[in-house]
């Protein structure tokens, strides 16, 4: 059997790519590319104790190589400015507040240099000093190896090939086409084609020949564009509202097939959402239940459970089995059983029909996932 | 496959899928990088986070010099004021700004803990709320119930990194220029043991772009060129010294398409010619050959990341891999005596004697009516008591040969 690499010898590291990405997310959220908010942030999530914990000196080097390399790659394209200012951020935090010693410096590798640069030139143009100076900090602190490539190669094929996921909120959203849509080039375009018309219209030898240009060219193109937009709005929307865990419930959906997923997500998460709140609620009334009940309702449960049915046992905390071979074939057979429903129904039932024995109107397979 | 993926993926699937505005960017940029790439040699990627395509190091060199500025790669080290003068002035901001700029950003604003009162750096906190703590406290708490706490490996993995921290030679002339060219090299024990498919032990030098092969070819230390051929069941004490690195000092290097072979003494011959003969009568492209000794580094059109190939002795072949090349750091050792430098190396246990099992083994018998299997391993007191009596003379049948350990320069 191959051996277990050591721990963080990967290029990222997933738990902190998460917590990096929680970090610019709420960086994104204050609306600014200043560092006092960056800052904030970073004192609020106490993100230097990232490096706390390790007693090792190698493993402590090989997390801030990871540390680092993770900085840069939000500092580098295709994420939008303002999350490219955090990765530059972070760079300083974690470049200053690393525990190895040797510091292990920051790569930058020869084919990113004149995007950092472009990066950087825009940062001065627009006035963002801030941004321009933490760069100029590292500079002068010597914190970076200009090398060939952003990370060590060995000639080693990652263990399991990740999809190298991009965190979909921090890309810039693609601006082109709004603008397009928003300058005169349309209009501007019909004329020309009216303009070309006339002319057409009036030479006869060649009104019949050339049928180069279609007519309804300027719509159709606008279509294309709203169409875009559209889309655009709704995804990105979508995307936060889903990422906020709440609100945008309303479904208005005109683009048939494409959306058939999106809805059923949808639905799907307005279900679970729908069954949290049922949970709270009842959670919340058990809390508020007196003493007294609170410990003789366990075991009321388990005497209906024992005339019942085996399945209410595992809600009382007993060792897990294997699943049996009937659950197995159920599991294999993909058949779905509308749980949340029943999930429902069983959550609410002990808060208001206390006494009535309970019956399950639908018979799960006794096992649960 | 769908099912598989978070809300975000299916997002940019289909992003990809409808209307594809990103992508055919990303693409169109890729496209012109590849065929810059062709003529500037800047690396990029052959396969993604596996290896990159070939350039060569000296114009990589003059690459990266072209875009710095001298400041940005010289040893001397900045003073913060003087340095912030230079930003201010470069930006035209005025000193009120400049100081509120400095308190903003300085390292006090990445504080989370009182000046006063420092973590311990080597406990997690008890309610980790960072998704990286949360998994550390969990093998932390895991190892504290194991008995064995410490890696080997790991303590000594950066020891000799740490001896030449920031070394500064005696004189100026032994300093590395501004500039140079290091290249990380890894060099990969034969795989002779199945148990090295999958460690992949390996030794890591440093070195400079103005060496030659020839010197990464003296600082690679493997047993097979320690070996000392011939029995020696008879006269124990005549074992010569001279070792098969003395005897056949024929050597080669490989990569990309050609066999960088060592004439630096007249008995090298030159062992290359067999498989290029072998090559050429089936086909295969051509490869051509050059001296070692007059190869540097910055000379050389490579792969980084890419498997090439260092022979001796005839058949011990070791993969050779060029995991890094960068520009010098101030922090690097800047003695040219000391390079090349050893950066890393794989400590193999030792095999002991069969007698006294402490000392490390020296010979090893074979059809020897003394010991409890065939071949045995003893050390070299062991095997004199054993086999010899007190004038020397031998006792028995058997044949001794020297035996050198792999394990013995840790």
């Amino acid at each position: 059997m191959p051996r277990e690499r050591p721990i963080y010898s990967d290029f990222f590291y997933d738990p902190l790519t998460e917590d990096v990405e929680e970090l610019l997310a709420r960086f994104q959220q204050s609306d600014s590319i200043r560092y006092e908010y960056f800052s904030a942030a970073w004192r609020q999530m106490g993100f230097s104790d990232v490096f706390i914990g390790i007693v090792s000196m190698a493993e402590q080097k090989r997390f801030s190589r990871v540390t680092l390399a993770t900085a840069v790659k939000y500092f580098l394209p295709p994420y939008s400015y303002q999350i490219r200012a955090g990765g530059l951020y972070l760079m300083f935090g974690l470049y200053n507040t690393q525990l190895a010693i040797p510091r292990v410096p920051i790569r930058l590798a020869l084919g990113d240099w004149d995007i950092i640069q472009k990066f950087l030139k825009d940062s001065v143009n627009s006035g963002h000093q801030d941004v321009v100076y933490i760069y100029h900090k590292l500079v002068a602190a010597k914190a970076i190896h200009f090398t060939a490539m952003p990370h060590f190669l060995s000639f080693l094929k990652l263990r399991k090939r990740k999809q190298n996921n991009v965190c979909a909120e921090f890309i810039g959203r693609s601006m082109a086409v709004q603008e397009l849509f928003s300058a005169d080039i349309l209009d501007e375009v019909s004329n020309i084609e009216s303009q070309y018309e006339k002319l057409k219209e009036n030479t006869v030898a060649v009104r019949c020949e050339a049928s180069m240009t279609q007519r309804d060219f300027t719509a159709r193109l606008k279509d294309c564009m709203a169409e875009f937009l559209t889309w655009q709005q709704k995804t990105f929307s979508q995307a936060e509202a889903d990422n906020k865990g709440g609100g945008g419930d309303d479904e208005d959906d005109d683009e048939e097939e494409e959306d058939e997923e999106e809805r059923d997500y949808k639905a799907s998460s307005s279900r679970a959402r729908l069954i949290s709140s049922i949970k709270q609620k009842s959670y919340s009334n058990f809390q508020e239940a007196p003493k007294a009940r609170r410990h003789r309702q366990p075991e009321k449960l388990k005497v209906e459970s024992s005339s019942s049915g085996s399945e209410q046992h595992y809600g009382s905390g007993r060792k897990r089995r294997p699943p049996s071979l009937r659950a197995r074939t159920w599991k294999s057979l993909g058949v779905t059983k509308d749980e949340s429903r029943v999930q429902v129904w069983l959550l609410s039932a002990p808060e208001q029909k206390e006494r009535v024995p309970v019956k399950r109107t639908n018979q799960t397979p006794p096992y649960k996932d | 496959m769908r099912s598989l993926m978070g809300p975000f993926g299916t997002i940019i699937e289909k992003n990809y899928i409808t209307h594809d505005p990103q992508r055919s960017d990303v693409v169109i940029q890729e496209n012109m990088a590849a065929s810059k790439n062709a003529i500037t040699n800047i690396p990029d990627y052959e396969y993604t986070d596996v290896n990159t395509n070939i350039f060569h190091i000296d114009s990589f060199r003059t690459e990266w010099l072209n875009r710095l500025q001298p400041g940005d790669f010289s040893f001397q080290s900045e003073d913060q004021d003087s340095s912030d003068a230079l930003f201010a002035e470069e930006m035209g901001i005025s000193a009120d700004t400049m100081a509120e700029l400095k308190t903003v950003c300085s390292l006090d604003s990445l504080r989370c803990h009182p000046e006063d009162q420092p973590p311990d750096p080597d406990v997690v906190p008890p309610d980790p709320t960072l998704n990286t703590l949360i998994q550390r406290k969990k093998k932390q708490d895991y190892r504290a119930t194991l008995k064995i706490s410490k890696n080997r490996h790991d303590l000594y993995a950066d020891e000799l990194e740490r001896l030449t921290f920031g070394k500064k030679p005696e004189t100026l002339d032994d300093m590395v220029a501004e500039g140079e060219i290091i290249l990380n090299i890894n060099v990969y024990y034969p795989a002779i043991f199945e148990k090295f498919c999958y460690v992949r032990p390996h030794i890591t030098v440093l070195m400079m772009g103005s060496h030659t092969l020839a010197e990464l070819r003296d600082a690679i230390c493997c047993v097979s060129d320690l070996q000392v051929c011939g029995e020696f069941s008879n006269m124990p004490d005549m074992a010569p010294d001279f070792i098969s690195k003395d005897h056949f000092k024929s050597a080669f290097f490989y990569f990309e398409g050609v066999f960088y072979n060592d004439m630096r003494y007249p008995e090298c011959q030159d062992t290359s010619i067999t498989t290029i003969e072998w090559a050429k009568d089936r086909n295969f492209p051509t490869y051509t050959q050059a001296k070692m000794e007059d190869t540097r580094f910055v000379d050389l059109k490579i792969k980084v990341g890419f498997p090439y190939l260092y022979c001796h002795q005839g058949d011990c072949e070791h993969l050779v891999i060029i995991t890094d090349v960068r520009l010098t750091h101030k922090d690097d050792c800047l003695d040219k005596k000391l390079y090349p430098l050893l950066a890393h190396k794989h400590r193999v246990s030792t095999q002991k004697c069969a007698v006294c099992h402490v000392y490390i083994v020296r010979w090893v018998t074979t059809n020897d009516q003394f010991a409890p299997s065939n071949p045995c391993l003893f050390c070299d007191k062991c095997f004199r008591m054993l086999h010899f009596d007190t004038e020397g003379n031998k006792l028995g049948e058997f044949q001794a040969f020297p035996y050198v350990d792999r394990g013995a320069f840790n």
